[in-house]
């Protein structure tokens, strides 16, 4: 019998070769059959995953590609492990989900054959990024799904001027990723004369560091940890939506599954700063992503920055789990490692919802300023359902994936002993005040996300006219929302075969679905009961609610001396500027936003006011501070460069004359 | 062919060959310079011939033929013409100072003496000794292209380089076949052409032939 893992790796191959056959279809039916074809292929990357998470090895599916030379290179090998299961079954859920929202949203551009081809060569890509057995199969997966994305994120770049600028940025730091991690890579080959990953694991110090400072720089570049996000908040919201949501949902975990890969699988013995340096980079991630996205009143933009957040969060994770293992402690590094995986799959389920969610309302709206939307609750239901779910997954509510995540995070954190340790001592208690401050400003920023967007009164005309979106948008986004409270509610049996991916024996399901930290002592969580116990409170204040109402009928209140002036403008509304102004004011020194108050007056008469307009502005700190910086001294060094060509022939000759001097003596040395 | 005189054709034809070159670098008059080039076509073909007679090659009669018509009389004749057309006789004002134009000259022959060395291997026949020479026709080629601003004498200085390229060629391989020499030198023929109608535009455009004057090859 074939072995079912490599038959899913075939499949997925086949999937992806009718996608881009069928993006040559005319376009009345592309975007069904090219569509339905990614689906597919992302279910069958789902179901291999799946079947390799639960312990199933493939025979290893060998890529019939010959490389020059040969000489200490290994084959290229597909064989995913628990770990690659994992996020393959990951990858595939996202792709298939924004593939289906793809069908009903692509537009224009991204409906058309580039387009389509382009996003089925990107799903192959990031669904076999984790497949891969060796240097080589990884690099190969990992260019096809930085090229697919760069040309998906191209697509509009003929009708809005931003998306240029947008992939350059991209497409510059997505490189500088694949060439750190090439060479990382090109350090472990050379030290161990092959590419396979089980040729690694033998490695000791110093070739381990190297490659270590070189692949975490290249992995955290892709995974938009923080000195290095800059691209998501430029790329995500440019990019066609179902795009940008399987590039935040499922290829930034790209990188996350990189830095498992190196610290898990490659070096499980690395030093205990490598777990310092995870951490310090994941809480400064977090702590500026989610501040950034709190301010944000660009939708998409926001999501991009709660991007960085919970990545950052994912790392924190990561690098609390190594730490602990590295002193001793490792039941309690279990649970962390097991809470990085479950933040991953909570993020990559809620910010399928949103983007897919904020793709319908840019869709029905083609708005993506919060300020300009609002009232789309009843005029969106289906969207508003399942964003409002996402939101609450992101700000980490009960019942969602998100709340399961950090609730297991917290517990790791709060039942380490940092007695004996003064590294942890130092490392674990900063490490408990960020996380609790992000998810606080996470919730503020959900809440604002939601209530701006989808409460309250249309701002614009084009939230007015809102409509709901296709069906096959709607289901997408609905899959994914009952992912994400599924998720919430069962969270047990996934959470066991978690463990197994990150090597940790100790958990068990409890009561009916429940998660049991038994490593933890008896640290019980059974979402069901909690959810049970939430509707009784809620009976009550249901209640009473329903009991003033019946006391005291509302009444519309008309101004007493209102001269017929209407109270409810939605120009009167709280909207996400105003909303996020405390913040501001609080963590102004470190958004550093720009804000002006314009009065307009006619220009005959100085003293009369014709309007005051506020405008503010949130500008990046890191990027105004290190990278448009590096950017000019690099501009003045070309600009220097531009003087040896002034268009002298006398001096372009003498430029090959000293050429050819020099080629000539050195030959013939 | 006793060796002694092929040593000595082969001495000889190299001679007047770097000679003509310096020469060239030296003098002023444009029209001198031409008849310099002619001289140096006769050379270059005598060499041929000799290395091809010592090498027992018939064929090298007809690549000696071919040298002698196309670089010794057809090449000076069509640059004599364009010279005539455009009524330039000598050189424009030099850029640098005549003295370290020579004194370049004659760092870059001693250049060229310094890198062949490897390229002529440990005991080199008379034909391999003389190998230096074609380098130094080389860069004396360049040189001439970078100091000097007409025109017409950077022409000058293309086909020195030329020259020097198939000196070199003969030297290393004794002798080419006909069928490349015949390709090489109508390459060059046509280059000559097209460049001396450029240079003839560029007169009637810019109403002279200075190229220290085209500026404007840059962004």
């Amino acid at each position: 019998m074939t072995n079912l893992i490599d038959l899913g790796l075939q499949a997925q191959f086949g999937c992806t070769i009718v996608g881009i056959a069928a993006a040559l279809l005319p376009a009345r039916v592309r975007n069904a059959v090219a569509g339905t074809a990614i689906s597919i292929g992302g279910l069958t990357a789902a179901a291999t995953g799946i079947i390799a998470l639960q312990g199933s090895t493939g025979t290893g599916l060998i890529l019939p590609i010959a490389l020059p030379g040969g000489d200490g290179l290994d084959p290229l090998l597909l064989a995913p492990d628990q770990l690659g299961g994992f996020f393959m079954a990951l990858a595939g859920l996202v792709l298939s989900l924004t593939a289906l929202f793809g069908i009903g949203y692509a537009h224009g551009a991204a409906a058309s054959r580039t387009g389509w081809a382009a996003f089925a060569v990107f799903a192959l890509g990031v669904q076999l990024v984790p497949a891969a057995g060796d240097a080589v199969s990884f690099l190969l997966a990992w260019e096809a799904m930085a090229i697919g994305s760069t040309v998906l994120l191209l697509a509009d770049h003929a009708s809005r001027e931003a998306v240029r600028p947008a992939t350059l940025w991209y497409a510059v730091l997505t490189h500088a990723s694949f060439l750190l991690i090439l060479a990382g890579f090109g350090v472990l080959t050379a030290a161990s004369g092959g590419t396979n990953w089980d040729r690694w694991v033998n490695l000791s110090e110093p070739v381990t560091t190297v490659a270590f400072v070189l692949l975490v720089a290249g992995f955290a570049t892709k995974a938009g940890l923080m000195p290095v996000h800059v691209w998501l908040p430029r790329a995500h919201p440019e990019a066609p939506s179902h795009a940008s949501a399987a590039m935040s949902a499922a290829m930034v975990k790209m990188g996350i599954y990189g830095l498992l890969l190196v610290t898990l699988r490659l070096f499980p013995n690395g030093p205990q700063w490598w777990a310092v340096v995870f951490v310090a980079l994941g809480a400064a991630s977090a702590l500026y992503g989610i501040l950034q996205a709190s301010v944000q009143s660009d939708l998409k933009r926001l999501l991009a920055y709660s991007t960085t957040e919970n990545i950052g969060l994912i790392t924190t994770a990561i690098g609390v789990g190594l730490l602990l293992r590295g002193s001793g402690q490792n039941a309690v590094g279990d649970v962390a490692l097991v809470a990085a995986l479950l933040l991953a799959l909570s993020h990559a389920a809620f910010k399928t919802v949103l983007f897919t969610g904020a793709g319908s309302v840019l869709h029905a709206t083609g708005e993506r300023d919060l300020d300009a939307l609002g009232g789309l609750a009843a005029r969106m239901p289906w969207t508003a359902s399942a964003f409002g779910v996402g939101a609450m997954g992101a700000a980490a509510l009960p019942v969602t994936a998100g709340f399961v995540a950090e609730w297991v995070l917290l517990q790791a954190l709060i039942h380490t002993d940092a007695r004996a340790d003064r590294l942890l001592a130092v490392v674990l208690p900063i490490t408990m005040g960020v996380v609790a401050l992000t998810v606080g400003l996470g919730l503020l920023t959900f809440v604002k996300a939601f209530g701006i967007a989808f409460l309250a009164r249309p701002r614009s005309a084009g939230a007015e006219g809102a409509h709901e979106a296709s069906f096959t948008m709607v289901a997408a986004m609905l899959i994914a929302a009952i992912g994400t409270v599924g998720l919430g509610l069962i969270p047990g049996p996934l959470s066991r075969l978690l463990g197994a991916a990150v090597g940790a024996q100790d958990l068990a399901v409890t009561g009916f679905t429940g998660l049991e930290l038994g490593s933890l002592g008896a640290i019980l969580l059974d979402p069901l009961a909690l959810s049970l116990l939430t509707a009784a409170m809620l009976v009550p204040v249901l209640a009473i609610n329903a009991v003033a109402a019946l006391r005291h009928p509302r009444r519309q209140v008309d101004l007493a001396w209102g001269c017929g002036g209407d109270r409810t403008s939605p120009r009167m509304e709280y909207n996400a500027t105003s909303y996020s102004e405390p913040l501001v004011r609080v963590f102004g020194g470190s958004l550093q936003t720009r804000r002006s108050v314009e009065v307009i007056t006619p220009d005959d008469a100085p003293l009369l006011v014709e309007g005051i307009a506020f405008n503010q502005e949130t500008t990046d700190v890191v990027e105004n501070r290190v990278y448009l910086p590096a950017i000019r001294a690099l501009e003045r060094f070309g600009d220097f460069a531009r003087r040896l060509q002034n268009g002298s022939i006398h001096r372009y000759l003498s430029f090959s004359f000293a050429a050819l001097l020099v080629v000539l003596v050195v030959v013939s040395r | 062919m006793p060796n002694e005189i092929y040593q000595q054709l082969i001495a000889t034809s190299t001679g007047v060959l770097l000679l003509t070159a310096i020469l060239q670098i030296w003098g002023r008059s444009l029209a001198r310079s031409i008849a310099l080039l002619a001289v140096q076509g006769a050379a270059l073909a005598g060499l041929v011939l000799t290395v091809g007679v010592h090498a027992g090659e018939l064929e090298a009669l007809t690549v000696a033929g071919l040298v002698l018509i196309v670089k010794s009389v057809v090449l000076p004749l069509v640059m004599l013409r364009s010279a005539a057309r455009i009524g330039e006789t000598r050189e424009h004002p030099a850029q640098i100072n005549p003295a370290v134009e020579l004194i370049g000259a004659a760092a870059l022959t001693l250049a060229a003496y310094a890198i062949s060395g490897p390229l002529m291997g440990p005991n080199p026949g008379p034909a391999l000794q003389a190998l230096p020479v074609g380098f130094s026709l080389i860069f004396l080629g360049f040189w001439l292209l970078l100091i000097r601003r007409s025109a017409i004498t950077g022409l000058i200085g293309f086909l020195v380089l030329d020259n020097g390229i198939a000196t070199v060629s003969f030297l290393v391989s004794g002798g080419l076949p006909l069928t490349v020499e015949l390709g090489v030198s109508l390459d060059v023929l046509l280059v000559v052409l097209i460049l001396g109608v450029l240079v003839i535009r560029l007169q009637k455009v810019h109403g002279s032939i200075d190229i220290t004057e085209l500026k404007e090859l840059h962004d």
